[in-house]
């Protein structure tokens, strides 16, 4: 059951959600602080860049019906600036938008409702990626 | 990129692709109404006046989806104590104790609301999603929360945040409310749900009809009309109204003789009747349908065949004896192929009569049915229109399934007439017999005459007809 889900090394872990849906927000919020990581919440898309370079998440979850600048633009916008690369995108929508959610660059597709073993699982997955490909790239750089 | 979008076939043009996974009702009838099952994370209202059977689909519903690593979250508010509710649970087949208080959480909310007021529901129902995570929730009675609220706007900003939490998290809700059809254009929980079942109950003559109808399934097909049902120790046990099946415009027709077992008859129709045919025997009382019907099960049976004989008269025992009398005494062989079915004609029920007859046809390949007597399924149908509704698509269930069938009609005139109810009769037999008596001189004498035989060549003219100890023969064709 996704409520028993351990805490591990990811309890310093940043998630920044972006969702205008308080039911969906205050139940994210509960699984993932349960799962272990801090969660952090804006409703629209319009400074969610400007609140990711304060608050450096590791992984922004945004649903793309958002007032202001949509999910996809969002991901495109955070993909496409060096400063905010680096940070994974989980599109989390109602939206069957799967090819389109990989078209702007997003590391990986959930669709609603929310179910929190898959919730925790694909947080889980697209974080140990990042993980993986920051250590590759640092890697590379150091040779 | 990882894609758990379940659910979602992930089209982006248009109307997305979704293949709505179900959770069976724990009756495979219903679940054939319901396409499959209820929709999963969807919301639903099941409506019914007090006993019509709302708390028995329910409770089948979450036994026959309890386990697994989420549990089922039952609630009852202010219709009938828990304890009410559990005592009888128990007397079902499907109920199971070792699933209680695990894989199934019953809780009683009716002293909270009370006390607190519609408010008290909200924040209960984000606990347990938040403690259990249930995979269903049933809120049973959601009507009687109304009476709670202190005006209708409080209500309505309760159900928005309740429909908004439940549309949010994966889970499916069955809100069981005591709703009169008049509630469905002012109670705003109609407009929200996205299932609506009505289970209801229609007087006929001196029994009742427990009938389950389906208003909406959003993003779903559902058979529509009224689906028979009855509650059983199993649950409910529907009884789906019949249609005609979609491969009817696509089966190949066998172009096989099923011979009638009437001496003298099959070279009336240059060898038997065509086999998946539908022949209906008409005749006045004592004009030898039903022995003619026995005839042609017993012609089957020595052929090998499985047969079905449907009764209305004439329970098993005097069947039976009647076959002896005319096809001497049945073998085990021939005995274990022949499924006789006689309803009382008190209790007819045309929609538990055919789903009778279609487990038989799924059971084992019957190659022969007949039903004796038409006259008697009209009463089953309690309107005629309804009847040959059903009686249409049987005949095209028979047809695809490649069974001939020997339907008998108690009429007094020599010629069917044109109207609305024999008419349809007509159109929809491939072979139409009759079995006509005249009295000459003061004798009475027996004619049997076909009148059509759809593709096949025949005999128009009317031939003499004996019945003796043996059954039926064309005069000309004397044994």
């Amino acid at each position: 059951m996704g409520s028993q889900t351990q805490l591990s090394g990811d309890d310093k872990t940043i998630i920044l959600v972006v969702d205008r849906n308080s039911h969906i927000c205050e139940l994210e919020s509960h699984f993932l602080n349960k799962a272990g990581y801090v969660v952090e919440f804006e409703q629209s898309g319009d400074s969610v860049v400007e609140h990711a370079l304060k608050l450096h998440p590791e992984i922004i979850i945004t649903e793309i019906l958002v007032p202001g600048v949509d999910g996809l633009a969002l991901c495109r916008q955070l993909k496409g600036d060096p400063r905010t690369r680096d940070i994974a995108v989980l599109i989390f929508s109602t939206l069957a938008a799967v090819v389109r959610a990989k078209e702007a660059g997003a590391d990986a597709f959930l669709l609603k409702p929310l179910a929190e073993d898959a919730l925790v699982a694909t947080v889980r997955q697209v974080l140990e990626a990042r993980r993986e490909r920051l250590r590759s790239t640092q890697h590379e750089q150091r040779s | 990129m990882s894609n758990e979008a379940s659910g979602a076939g992930g089209s982006e043009k248009g109307v997305a692709d979704f293949s709505i996974k179900r959770l069976s009702t724990g009756s495979v009838e219903l679940d054939e109404v319901l396409q499959g099952g209820i929709p999963e994370n969807s919301l639903n209202i099941i409506m019914g006046e007090p006993g019509s059977g709302k708390t028995t689909l329910a409770e089948a519903f979450v036994f026959a989806n309890a386990g697994g690593d989420r549990p089922i979250l039952y609630l009852t508010t202010l219709s009938e104590p828990l304890d009410k509710v559990i005592k009888y649970l128990q007397a079902f087949r499907f109920f199971d104790m070792e699933k209680m208080g695990s894989a199934v959480q019953y809780e009683a909310l009716g002293d909270e609301l009370a006390t607190k007021g519609v408010g008290a529901l909200l924040p209960r129902l984000k606990d347990a999603i938040k403690t259990l995570s249930p995979k269903i929730i049933v809120i049973d009675s959601f009507k009687a929360i109304h009476d709670l609220a202190t005006s209708n706007q409080e209500m309505r900003l309760m159900l928005h945040e309740i429909a908004g939490l439940l549309a949010a998290y994966n889970t499916t809700v069955l809100l069981l409310g005591e709703y009169r059809h008049e509630d469905i254009v002012t109670f705003p929980e109609f407009a929200v749900v996205d299932g609506i079942i009505e289970l209801a109950r229609n007087a006929l003559g001196t029994r009742d009809e427990r009938y389950i109808r389906v208003f909406k399934l959003r993003g779903s097909s559902y058979r529509p009309g009224f689906h028979v049902f009855d509650i059983t120790s199993d649950g409910l046990q529907v009884y789906p109204r019949l249609v005609s099946p979609v491969e009817a415009a696509s089966y190949k027709r066998d172009s096989s003789r099923t011979p009638s077992g009437v001496p003298g008859l099959d070279s009336m129709l240059a060898g038997g009747l065509s086999t998946g045919s539908a022949t209906l025997l008409a005749g006045a009382t004592g004009s030898g349908k039903t022995t003619m019907g026995i005839q042609y099960i017993l012609e089957g049976l020595r052929r090998g065949e499985r047969c079905l004989l449907v009764n209305f008269q004439e329970n098993p025992t005097q069947l039976a004896h009647q076959m002896e009398q005319i096809g001497g005494k049945l073998d085990a062989d021939m005995r274990s192929r022949l499924e006789l079915f006689y309803y009382s004609a008190v209790e007819l029920s045309i929609d538990k009569i055919v789903v009778n007859i279609f487990r038989a046809l799924r059971r084992s390949v019957i190659r022969r049915v007949v039903i004796d007597a038409l006259g008697d399924l009209a009463v089953a149908a309690s309107d005629p229109i309804r009847m040959h509704h059903y009686l249409y698509a049987l005949v095209q269930h028979f047809a695809v399934q490649g069974v001939s069938s020997l339907l008998t009609l108690e009429t007094d005139l020599p010629i069917m007439p044109n109207d609305e109810h024999d008419g349809r009769l007509r159109h929809m037999s491939d072979n139409i017999i009759f079995l006509e008596m005249k009295t000459t001189e003061g004798i009475v004498g027996r004619t049997l005459r076909i009148a059509k035989a759809r593709g096949i060549a025949h005999d128009l003219q009317p031939r003499e007809l004996k019945i003796d100890d043996r059954g039926l023969h064309i005069v000309e064709a004397r044994r």
